[in-house]
């Protein structure tokens, strides 16, 4: 394409005053002038116009609404993110980049034990030591915090007891390192040992000294955290199904492996000002938590996020070193960085909470799924952080992406003493996911049907609602799965590999965005907020507070904004760093920001586009509706010839109205359940995705290599694809390493033995097979442009694909991740003794052999194809739920239909009956308000 | 993290290495030797163990001089990979570590590797909360970890490749210090005990390897366990070697590392299975007796009993070539 129109002001034909004044939008800016490195605009790329607008871009899911405010610029292209080249030059300033002048060295004295009450701590030696210019202790920071407003358990340093071995005690702050860790072993602290939970079922029972005291709340004496039941359906009936699958599944813990260890900078400003530094995901949830440790209104602390070094879940929480940071610095006045040794990024911990979950999967004669019942105890180490929610979502987020028709979950986080666990990456729902995904497995074998033909024909389309009353909008499920199955050849080599050689399926489902935010009230305020402000130069700055961790958040804004202005993302500038200048964003967690943000940055654009646009019709005489936007130029939609630059227009606006600013919002619609906990899980859209694995697997020594995986993830649509690929292939290299070798392992006393990444194995680029990523775009309604969530769903179905993949290469089904070889080793040699075989080598190869229901399946998978497609591109838009599969009206509430439906939260003694049940014993304790008062 | 202060002495020559050595001994000094630091420095951060002088051999060039059958100690691992000794060296070279590690660490590094283990390999907090161990016990008298009650004896793992490639091959060992030189069978270099690990005194260091003429004639394998390919340690690792004669093997030698504090050389149980041998099946046996020699403990990755198993896959791998081609 030629080059279009000159971008410089001024130099038109247009009309000249006779009064010696300038006219507005006049002025010249001398030449190239109207912004972006390209002195010439383009024109409007006819391709990357959506059909339903006049362009040419195909639109196979139908129209969108923010169709019209496609300019071609930017949407839907491979864009490098925004601050790669600061950060591949090095330019990047992380945690550990920031320098303060006259700044100390601030260091933590950690717990030697797992559970001790502390009787004393003498710091005076330590005060005395020269450098030093300030300790601080529990004493010097009573308030509690904590992510969630509802479990606030935590102290910057230890109170009365230490929790776990690295629990935070006291620290110090002096002009030099080597002083700093000399002053730490100055201070004298006594302790009485108290006995420490290990076992996550010990946290179960009554105990002497339950963790922790919380007040109100108290379930009996044990370290029951959080208990959540919930039974929907026929959960009667479907324990008399034909074809059961039960397995007892232990998922050891993990951690988030990012690269940047945890490092803050705190500063008293001259202004007495708390100006804090530090990598966070959630800045803002650090800036509430400081403001009730320091004592200190919010509008006196500033924080700043640095460059993220990943995160992952795992820098989502107000952290207690923050605190002593901001401690220390009040103490000293003076700045004071704390940087993290791995070994203490371990201690922290937040990451997937160990697991034994016990699932089962019901199907029927008909090949339909008759219900799951799942019991998840999870494992939340000494503090609560996100657990509360994972405890919910280790349930509810399985319901979905299959029609069942029953779903009995009873959920319990504990307290032990071991590092927190908390959020990370498909936070909640990974665990239970694989061991749905190969209960389904387990039962396709039994009923003689292919997995992949079972799941076409069990699930829910677009526009229906789940057992518990999720509302799902798009879903591209269907398409994952024929991706899936086309590329990776599944027909031809589903159980038809030789011996060793393996391939699985495995789904996901996943929240795009949490509909209720933690700390937050939707009914009045939006989920996201995002101003613009343009000036003279033409370039827009953009203010939100969504943190950019790696993930590229900062340049979906920048396109969402860079679209609906016609500008190229080099005029977009984003501010997204200081609590100071942005708006109040909710931060980087249950995959929400391009959904949320996206949405509020195209508000703000249209907005601003509005008066850009209303400036140009004062200057060319053409109303807006028949103008449009065009890279840099606005013009009149019959003849491009006529039209002036962007540059011109907005000086016009600025004139006409002293500023050119806007802002824009999105707060979800209203959606989902009454029933308590009906919150939980619920989004504004889901995320869906099928992954095929194939392995090769060594029966004699049990190791397993991944050769290659498809990975189709639906995101609604691929604002930018090469951002979305990098989403997949990152999540399918941290699955594989959850189900092959990451794992925080404990020893025999109790302590966690590979606080390091040479033994927290992390796989490398060695190890990494080819991962083929397919985008599937299914168009979200509500989605920006019509997209979702990238970042976490593509996690989950990987693990349960290798899994199965497993099976079908050597026939031993796993019930333990990771799949270290040790563990498959005992596996095969436990087969080989019970098949009387000496050698693995021998054990026979998995087979298929199709039943009749296989047929059946087949058919009805191509009947719900077709329904699908009439409900997603056709708009039928009749009530779809849960149930019709198994014969409900969908315009009827289901309990009235059947007198079996259950639909309840509150479990009855016959619901808690089966003592073989772990999370279910959380209910053998009585909940009482204080643990003095008697039960 | 903060690596103690030490001072940093660079001997330009054998005879200067061995003279600071002296002094210092005398002087009732610590010190240390480090030649590619990929395993000293580490442990200096993470306060394990740090002396106050540390002795570089890096610029004591005789010691880099690297034939085919002489291996100086300060020849780099990456250099051994593509140098020009024995071809089961130069395979076994390219498997130790990753590139980066290669490229500083050294022969004599690696042979004298500190052995590992899970309670000693961490962090001064870390160990302060087991209250340390027997090989670092910081003057408490602390136990073994790994077999509790007992302070007599560590059991830590040496986690080297090169040593069982190097023994199966008869080389020798070459050290130097105060007390003079002195030369010895590879094997006899190690003794039995995670703390003391070999025969070194104090002031003494490895200066070369050679190897004999005669093995020139030797093939030989080399099989490792460990998770991920790219660095790990060994877990297990089997090294064989053998003479072949048309379709009969002459010779036959098998070591074992990573299982043990010591490398070990299984000259007995091989020269026995040599005698009737017919290739796949007592290949098979002699790994079966291999498993029951060695007695792994549990302080790597991998538990003990696993390890053991696999020594018998690796055995009989490491054999594979003896009577097949491929």
């Amino acid at each position: 394409m030629g080059k279009g129109y000159r971008q410089a002001p001024g130099k038109g034909k247009g009309k000249s005053r006779t009064d010696g004044k300038r006219i507005a939008g006049k002025q010249d800016f001398g030449v190239p002038g109207s912004g972006g490195s390209d002195p010439y605009s383009n024109l409007q790329d006819i391709d990357r116009i959506p059909a339903s607008q006049g362009g040419q871009l195909k639109q196979p899911r139908g129209p969108h609404v923010h169709d019209p405010h496609i300019t071609g610029q930017t949407i839907g292209k491979s864009t490098p993110l925004v601050d790669s080249r600061w950060k591949v030059t090095g330019q990047a300033e992380y945690g550990d980049d920031i320098r303060l002048p006259n700044e100390l060295f601030g260091k933590i004295l950690r717990s030697p034990h797992h559970y001790a009450r502390i009787i004393s701590i003498d710091t005076s030696a330590a005060e005395k030591l020269p450098g030093v210019k300030a300790v601080a202790t529990g004493m010097d920071s009573v308030n509690r915090f904590g992510v969630l407003p509802v479990t606030k358990d935590e102290h910057a340093m230890a109170q009365e007891k230490v929790r776990h071995v690295g629990d935070l005690v006291a620290c110090v702050a002096a002009d030099s390192e080597e002083a700093a860790i000399e002053a730490l072993s100055l201070i004298e602290v006594d302790y009485e040992v108290l006995e420490a939970i290990h076992d996550m079922e010990d946290g179960l029972l009554d105990s002497k000294d339950p963790i922790h005291d919380r007040g109100k709340y108290h379930i009996g004496d044990s370290n029951v955290q959080k208990r959540v039941f919930q039974q929907f359906g026929h959960t009667d009936a479907m324990r008399e199904a034909k074809f059961q699958s039960k397995s007892d599944w232990s998922f050891a813990g993990l951690h988030h492996g990012f690269t940047e260890p945890h490092a803050v900078v705190a500063h008293w400003d001259p202004n007495g000002r708390l100006q804090l530094y530090t990598p966070q995901q959630v800045p803002h949830y650090v800036h509430r938590a400081l403001s009730s440790v320091l004592d200190v209104p919010m509008h006196q602390i500033n924080v700043i996020r640095t460059f993220v070094g990943g995160g992952f879940g795992g820098k989502s929480d107000p952290f207690p070193h923050e605190m002593c940071a901001a401690i220390l610095s009040r103490k000293s006045g003076r700045p004071v960085r704390i940087n993290f040794d791995r070994e203490e990024v371990y201690w922290i911990n937040r990451g997937r909470h160990p697991s034994r979950i016990q699932m089962e999967v019901f199907t029927d004669e008909e090949g339909r799924i008759a219900g799951i019942e799942t019991d998840a105890l999870i494992d939340g180490g000494g503090f609560a952080s996100f657990g509360h929610v994972t405890t919910y979502y280790n349930g509810v987020l399985h319901t979905s992406p299959y029609e069942i028709g029953g779903f009995h979950y009873t959920g319990a986080r504990v307290w032990t003493n071991k590092p927190a666990s908390g959020a990370m990456r498909g936070h909640g729902a990974v665990n239970s996911r694989c061991a749905v995904e190969v209960a389904i497995d387990d039962v396709c074998e039994q009923m003689g049907v292919d997995p992949m033909t079972f799941r076409l024909a069990n699930l829910l389309p677009p526009h229906s609602r789940t057992i518990t009353g999720f509302r799902i909008t798009s879903t591209g499920m269907r398409e994952c799965l024929d991706e899936v199955r086309k590329q990776s050849g599944w027909d031809d080599k589903f159980r038809k590999l030789p011996f060793g050689r393996g391939i699985g399926v495995g789904c996901g489902f996943f929240i795009s965005g949490s509909g209720l935010p933690i700390h937050w009230d939707p009914e009045n305020f939006p989920h996201a907020t995002v101003h613009l402000q343009c000036d003279m130069d033409g370039g827009v700055t953009v203010h939100t507070g969504a943190a950019d961790i790696g993930q590229g958040s900062d340049t979906a804004v920048a396109q969402a904004v860079s679209e609906v202005l016609a500008l190229p993302l080099d005029m977009i500038r984003i501010r997204s760093k200081e609590s100071d200048t942005a708006p109040v964003d909710l931060g980087s967690y249950s995959s929400r920001v391009t959904f949320m943000n996206c949405n509020a940055a195209i508000r703000a654009a249209i907005e601003m586009r509005d008066k850009v646009l209303k400036a140009a019709w004062e200057i060319t005489g053409y109303h807006p509706d028949s103008l449009v936007l065009g890279d840099r130029r606005i013009y009149y939609k019959r003849d491009p010839a006529i039209g002036i630059s962007w540059l011109e227009a907005v000086h016009k606006a600025q004139a006409d109205t002293g500023s050119l600013i806007a802002s824009g919002a999105y707060r979800t619609p209203p959606m989902g359940g009454i029933h308590k906990g009906a919150a939980a899980g619920l989004a504004p859209a889901y995320s869906f995705s099928a992954y095929v694995a194939e392995v090769e697997v060594d029966p004699e020594t049990g190791f397993v290599k991944i050769i290659k995986a498809w990975a189709a993830h639906d995101c609604g649509k691929a604002l930018n694809p090469l951002a979305v690929e990098g989403q997949i292939i990152g999540s399918c290299h941290m699955g594989m390493g959850q189900v092959l070798s990451e794992e925080m392992r404990y020893g025999r006393t109790g302590h966690l033995l590979n606080p390091d990444l040479l033994d927290y194995k992390i796989m490398s680029v060695h190890e990494m097979p080819e991962v083929v990523p397919i985008i599937v775009e299914s168009n979200d309604p509500e989605g920006p442009f019509g997209a979702k969530e990238a970042g976490e769903g593509p996690l989950l179905p990987i693990l349960p694909a290798v899994v199965n993949a497993i099976y079908d290469a050597i026939g031993v089904r796993i019930n333990e991740l990771p799949v270290s070889p040790d563990r498959l080793h005992s596996r095969i040699e436990k087969k080989c003794r019970k098949m009387k075989i000496d050698d693995p080598m021998d054990l026979p190869n998995p087979t298929f052999e199709p039943s009749p229901l296989q047929q059946k399946l087949s058919n009805r998978a191509e009947e719900h194809a077709n329904r699908d497609l009439q409900r997603d591109l056709l708009k039928d838009r009749s009530a779809y739920v849960n149930g019709v599969l198994f014969g409900f009206d969908p315009d009827l509430p289901l309990h009235e239909q059947s007198e079996g439906w259950r639909e309840s939260v509150t479990p009855t003694p016959e619901d808690l009956a089966d003592d073989s049940k772990r999370a279910a014993r959380a209910w053998n304790h009585v909940e009482r308000r204080y643990r003095e008062e008697n039960a | 993290m903060k690596t103690p202060p030490f001072k940093f002495h660079r001997p330009k020559s054998i005879e200067e290495a061995v003279s600071i050595a002296s002094e210092l001994k005398n002087n009732q000094e610590t010190f240390d030797w480090v030649s590619g630091g990929t395993d000293l420095l580490p442990n200096y951060k993470w306060h394990i163990n740090p002396k106050k002088h540390v002795i570089s051999l890096a610029n004591i060039t005789e010691m880099r001089r690297h034939e085919a059958h002489h291996i100086g100690a300060m020849v780099s691992l990456h250099e051994l990979e593509h140098g020009p000794t024995h071809s089961l060296i130069r395979r076994a070279a390219g498997t130790i570590a990753s590139t980066l590690i290669r490229r500083s660490g050294t022969v004599g590094g690696n042979l004298c590797l500190d052995t590992r283990c899970f309670w000693f390999n961490q962090t001064e907090d870390w160990r302060r909360s087991i209250d340390w161990c027997h090989k670092c016990d910081c003057d408490t008298d602390a136990d073994c970890r790994v077999i509790p009650n007992q302070n007599t004896l560590c059991v830590a793992t040496y986690q080297g490749d090169l040593a069982p490639c190097l023994m199966v091959l008869g080389a020798k060992i070459h050290l130097a210090g105060p007390e003079g030189q002195r030369t010895m069978n590879l094997d006899e270099f190690y003794e039995l005990d995670g703390m003391k690990r070999n025969v070194l005194e104090k002031g003494e260091f490895v200066t070369h390897i050679t190897l004999p003429l005669e093995s020139d004639q030797l093939q030989g394998d080399y099989q490792k366990l460990r998770l991920r390919e790219s660095w790990d340690f060994p877990e297990a690792g089997v090294a064989a070697s053998w003479k072949r004669n048309g379709n009969k093997i002459e010779l036959l030698n098998v070591a074992t590392t990573a299982c043990e504090s010591i490398p070990r050389l299984h000259s007995e149980e091989a020269t026995e299975a040599l005698n009737g041998w017919n290739g796949e099946e007592s290949a098979k046996k002699l790994a079966e007796v291999i498993r029951k020699t060695v007695k792994p403990v549990n302080n790597t990755y991998f538990p003990p009993a696993y390890r053991r198993k696999m020594l018998r896959v690796l055995t009989k791998r490491a054999l594979a070539g003896s009577w097949s081609d491929d």
